[in-house]
């Protein structure tokens, strides 16, 4: 790999970190919005449920999200404010349905001290104020104007140093704030200020409420008439107002999130860390508050926020598990609870740990996480592409074309399947025991290669050959009627709908034939001047059954014509350019546009989007789908018209808003496909390939499949071994009640079913902290190794681990060899046939050694001394990258004369690590906890010690997500021939579930790609006034600095989401072609 | 007593909001086990309207918080009014009348 790279995402964040709800696309609407990290998305309620209207990516990462609104507006105002201490005021304008910044600004200070319990931001219910507590000591305010304007922020300063939670009460003649704090003995209290607009300053506040219960973490304010606030603490609820004084205590629990039910405040609905919901009732006679109630209603994802809809349907977002919709029910189920789940969206969040594994052995790389905390863990397979799931396969070499026939045009299902050869046409059918035999249509030829076949109307159908279009009928099966070729003439193409025939004779002769009941009437003949290549009549209008138009793919000139029928006139021209012919043609509609599909010989696919009535082609694009002739041919799917495209590298098109999308097919290479929906095999496709008939269903039709196994537990580490088809995880179990609470595990798993083979628990307070599979010198097994840490409560830094070595016998975990190690074992990594492990500050070496009694022992070779907590390593040959707690990265060198471990050089950086990897010899890569990304390359070739020894910054990078893994490998498959084969890429996994690539780019393809990224910063604006080139910028406490030696691959992809003016626009200013353009980028989304 | 009588109904969960009864009427759930994945189209704005009108880039005050209460402060002083003038001036400066007896003394010395 190299310096120049692009990062791009795969999959977009799932962790649902916040919620609200309100009318905010109309005044009429109710909506959902929700913030995952750096995108917010937008939903609409409806009596189907909820209706994803827009996903809306910021520059910045959500630290609070907020619907208000002010004085005279008919519908809600969205507040957002970063963690970059930006915030914004967005409206939806419902004419353009666009999303407009009404007020926006910095709200960062120059000096003050980021507070611990993360950012607050509030907006006071009579929005007189929005209130900010970003630094310690100090609350910022917003006023509003009684336009609702906003107006200049001031600060405040705020006694409170260790704040907890602020809210703004309701029903307050003045803005007042509850502040909920701990003091300097750790005691925690609560306490009311006025916020005086005149003096700019607090004034204390009506009532406070000192020592509370030690875990409370929560305020929730009540809306009047109750008004006062609920303080949530671990153990008790307390209610309290300026004349009221209410608790209740409860189950110890620690409460994640609350979301209130009715708009008077007397109900809340409750999540904490275990995933229970309770709902929390305010009993009162008129506005008297006369005690609390809380009741347990069922259990759900962990919630991080919660959000009461409409009709008892409630929505929980999670940053551990999925989100879900439920239904909160009048009476208990059979088990208790309230609770039922209506819906789940998947979260990959947190993705702690993940592998690259080809566990189908097709080229065809999946991701494995672990995902998920506590008792929402899970393992999620990821996959790119479309997966075929073979039903019933059969040898068949030598398959020319493929159709389904139906036994009367009005069946549900398909009768027949024709199969083509180069010499004969065999028909198979499904017999009694749903098995595929051998069957006749007495009217078709068998003896010769067939050409096309269609059901056609009135009950018959149509067989195409060489030498004749043979009309029969679907229930006697003989035939009909029959139409010849002239003498000394063969058919070399041709295609057929229910209710017409368009084929071409050599000599460029195109003959248009209409089907009637029993007849075959020859309507019309053209005279070309070059031979005909290709022809379609897929029906695309209102009539299913019969095409306006027919279009015909050229030899010789190379071009693609349209025709109108029944006269064949010539509507349209299109030169295709370039020296390769048309292969396939076909006339589609997606999503209500018509579109003239054009594949080409070499692999490549022309789209146009056409103008069913003038014939016109416009937006011609251009992308590259393998390297052999493409045959093209539609499909439906749940309900939806999609293309296959069979060739080398099968791919799905289909549409999504609008645009068109490529997906793979995970299968190697496929020469005909035909849609087979019989009754044993319903929805099925028949595919033709590699000398087999298969038939089996498709996945869902969707660029990544995510494949969920829950495991009820934590899932930290994760390992595959090829050898014994296994995977082994360390994990955690939360114990919910004991006082021992945790229990770690090494388990062993199958890694076709995901079945639990086998568990080795570890010791009380050891953690698992690393796996490994690897093999040792001289011994052929392989073997997981496992790290692990003792976390003793006593201890500030673990002073002891073990290395556990396990060999995999009969699906079971064998305890091979046990090491004691002076601290924790972070990382392991194999190494010259050996085990390089990182343990505490150190790393150590150790080898494989053969004792006397035959046993095999590790046994410490040598090791390195001086890191703070050598975290994450890397090793490449001879080389080790160490990613340090707080000291960036460094490069280590192992000597095998003098066996020793000696530093070669470093980056003398104060960078938090959180993942390394390394791209090649001399360049590496890093994530820091400060979100960026950055590569150091050392100067191996430098003449001084000093600039050997010190490695340089060349890439810097704000990715805006916790990066927790890197890992070589690529989610899509390999091609030996195509461009973006050569690309090397490497896998990573953030906390909210985010799974990236970053290719490394060839220098002049990434300074074209850099171009085009500064064209597209004019072109696509930030949300909410925010500048992507600020939020790329790499950024840590102490300085800031523009990006550097990586591209956006986000922002360059969105090239294609542009309309055909934007894109031109772009490409004139960067003096190409727009149809290179797109299929350039295009290319580079087929990355992931 | 309202919320009485609905426990007295047998859920605590009666009576709850509904915004609008159309709203998630014609839900049907989904297969837990095959979780949705809303794929909603994805917001690229090229609108000039992503920036607020100009007096709406908010910024923070640059007085700190001592200074302002400084100003503060003066300003109050500023805008208090001067101590009335005594009705009884005369009386009020009594005092520092010349005592002719005194000085004499003193030039005695």
């Amino acid at each position: 790999m190299s310096v120049w790279n692009y990062v791009v995402t795969a999959q977009k964040p799932t962790s649902v970190t916040h919620s609200c709800v309100g009318n905010f696309t109309s005044p009429q609407e109710l909506n959902l919005i929700i913030a995952k990290c750096t995108r917010i998305e937008i939903h609409l309620l409806t009596p189907q449920g909820l209706q994803a209207i827009l996903d809306v990516p910021l520059f910045g990462r959500i630290a609070t999200l907020e619907l208000f609104r002010p004085h005279g507006e008919a519908q809600d105002l969205l507040f957002i404010a970063t963690e970059g201490y930006s915030f914004c005021v967005l409206q939806w304008d419902s004419d353009s349905s666009e999303l407009i910044t009404r007020a926006m600004g910095d709200v960062s200070d120059r000096i003050g001290r980021q507070t611990d319990n993360g950012q607050i931001g509030i907006i006071d219910p009579d929005c007189r104020f929005v209130g900010l507590h970003l630094y310690d000591g100090l609350f910022k305010v917003i006023p509003f104007d009684n336009k609702g304007q906003l107006k200049e922020a001031y600060n405040i300063r705020l006694e409170e140093l260790q704040v907890l939670d602020i809210k703004f009460l309701y029903g307050c003649a003045k803005p007042t704030i509850a502040v909920l704090y701990q003091d300097n003995k750790d005691a925690r209290h609560v306490k009311t200020y006025e916020v005086s607009q005149k003096e700019k300053d607090f004034v204390e506040g009506p009532w406070s409420q000192n020592n509370l219960d030690n875990g409370a973490d929560l305020l929730i304010p009540v809306p009047s008439p109750l008004c006062g606030v609920l303080i949530i603490g671990e153990e008790t609820i307390v209610y309290c107002s300026a004349n009221a004084l209410k608790a209740v205590p409860i189950r110890s629990s620690i409460t994640k999130a609350y979301g209130r039910v009715d708009v008077d405040g007397s109900r809340y609905l409750l999540g904490d860390h275990a995933g229970l919901i309770h709902l929390l009732v305010i009993t009162h006679e008129k506005e008297k508050v006369t005690g609390l109630k809380m009741e347990l209603l069922g259990e759900t994802s962990i919630a991080s926020t919660i959000s009461y809809l409409d009709n008892a349907v409630v929505f929980i977002g999670s940053s551990y598990g999925d989100s879900q919709l439920i239904k909160l029910n009048m009476q208990p189920d059979a088990n208790g609870s309230y609770v039922e789940i209506i819906e789940t969206y998947v979260n990959l969040g947190p993705i702690v740990d993940f592998c690259v594994v080809d566990l189908e052995r097709q080229g065809q790389g999946q991701v494995v996480t672990c995902s998920g905390a506590y008792k929402d863990g899970s393992l999620r397979i990821v996959r790119n592409g479309i997966g075929i799931n073979e039903q019933a396969s059969v040898e068949l070499p030598g398959i020319k074309g493929m159709w389904s026939l139906k036994s009367s045009i009005d069946d549900a299902f398909d009768t027949f399947l024709v199969v083509s050869f180069i010499s004969e046409t065999r028909i198979l059918a499904m017999n009694i025991e749903d098995e595929l035999e051998d069957t006749e249509i007495e009217g078709f030829l068998s003896q010769v290669q067939t050409l096309f076949c269609h059901d056609a109307v009135y009950n018959q159908l149509v067989q195409i050959t060489s030498n004749s279009v043979r009309l029969v009928s679907s229930t006697t099966r003989e035939l009909r009627n029959k139409w010849d070729a002239p003498a000394g003439f063969t058919v070399n193409v041709a295609t057929a709908n229910a209710s017409q025939v368009l084929l071409a004779t050599g000599g460029g002769h195109l003959v248009y034939i209409e089907i009637g009941d029993g007849t075959l009437t020859e309507v019309k003949h053209a005279q070309l001047e070059y031979e005909v290549s290709c022809l379609d009549i897929n029906p695309t209008g209102d009539n299913p059954i019969y095409s306006q138009l027919a279009a015909v793919g050229m030899w010789t000139d190379i071009s693609v014509r349209i025709f109108v029928l029944p006269d064949l006139t010539l509507i349209t021209k299109e030169q295709l350019g370039g020296e390769i012919i048309p292969r396939s043609v076909l006339l589609c509609a997606f999503e209500g546009i018509s579109y003239l599909l054009c594949a080409l010989g070499d692999g490549h696919l022309l789209n146009f989007q056409l103008d069913t009535r003038t014939g016109e082609l416009r937006d011609r694009k251009k992308v590259s789908l393998g390297t052999q002739p493409i045959t093209l041919r539609t499909f439906s799917s749940k309900n939806a018209t999609h293309v296959f495209a069979a060739s080398d590298r099968p791919s799905v098109i289909y549409s999504n808003n609008k645009k068109l999308i490529y997906s793979n097919v995970n299968l190697k290479e496929v020469s005909h496909m035909c849609p087979f929906n019989s009754g044993a095999f319903p929805d099925s496709l028949a595919i033709a390939r590699e000398g087999e008939l298969t038939i089996g269903t498709i996945d869902e039709i969707q660029k990544l499949h995510i494949r969920t196994i829950p495991i009820g537990e934590h899932a930290r580490r994760i390992c595959h071994q090829e050898q014994t088809r296994t995977f082994a995880i360390c994990s955690l179990r939360n114990q919910s009640s004991a006082e021992e609470s945790e229990m770690h595990f090494v388990r062993l798993m199958d890694d076709r079913d995901f079945e639990f083979l086998s568990t080795y628990p570890l010791d009380a307070f050891e953690y698992g902290c690393s796996i490994l599979s690897c093999s040792f010198t001289d011994d052929k097994n392989v073997y997981y190794c496992v790290g692990t840490s003792y976390v003793l409560p006593e201890e500030n830094e673990p002073t002891k681990g073990r290395i556990l070595v396990f060999g995999v016998e009969e699906g079971k975990l064998q305890l091979v060899a046990e090491k004691e190690t002076k601290g924790s074992v972070y990382s392991l990594n194999a190494f010259n046939g050996k085990l390089l492990a990182a343990i505490n500050q150190k790393i150590q070496l150790y080898k494989w050694t053969l004792r006397e009694d035959g046993t095999r022992e590790l046994q410490s070779e040598c090791g390195h001394h001086g890191h703070i907590l050598a975290l994450y390593v890397q090793t490449r040959g001879d080389f080790i990258v160490v990613g340090d707690l707080m000291k960036s990265i460094s490069l280590l060198i192992y000597k095998h004369e003098e066996g020793a471990i000696e530093e070669l050089a470093r980056d003398y950086n104060a960078s938090w690590m959180t993942a390394v990897g390394i791209l090649d010899d001399d360049t590496y890569l890093g994530a820091d906890n400060c979100y960026n990304l950055f590569t150091v390359k050392r100067h191996s070739e430098a003449t001084r010690d000093d600039e050997r020894s010190r490695m340089e910054v060349v890439g810097e990078y704000h990715l805006g997500e916790f990066v927790n893994r890197f890992r070589h490998g690529s989610l899509v498959m390999r091609l030996p021939d195509s461009e973006t084969s050569q690309i090397p890429t490497m896998i990573f996994g953030t906390v909210n579930g985010v799974i990236g690539v970053m290719a490394s780019l060839p220098q002049e393809q990434y300074a074209f790609l850099e171009k085009l990224q500064t064209s597209m910063r004019k072109v696509i604006k930030g949300v909410g006034g925010l500048s992507h080139e600020q939020w790329r910028s790499f950024k840590n406490e102490k300085r800031s600095a523009d990006a550097k030696s990586f591209l956006d691959g986000d922002l360059i992809e969105s090239f294609l989401d542009l309309s055909r003016r934007k894109m031109e626009e772009i490409a004139k200013g960067m003096d190409v072609q727009v149809e290179d353009l797109c299929k350039r980028v295009e290319e580079l989304t087929r990355l992931h | 007593m309202a919320e009485e009588l609905q426990f007295q109904m047998g859920s605590i969960l009666g009576d709850l909001p509904s915004f609008d009864p159309h709203n998630f009427s014609q839900h049907r759930p989904s297969d837990p086990s095959n979780p949705s994945r809303m794929v909603p189209t994805t917001y690229h704005p090229t609108h000039n309207r992503t920036l607020p009108p100009p007096h709406q880039v908010i910024t923070t005050e640059v007085k700190n918080i001592l200074i302002r209460s400084f100003y503060q402060r003066a300003e109050d002083k500023q805008m208090r009014p001067k101590r009335p003038a005594s009705e009884h001036l005369a009386g009020e400066h009594g005092n520092k009348h010349f005592r002719a007896s005194s000085s004499s003394s003193a030039q005695g010395l």
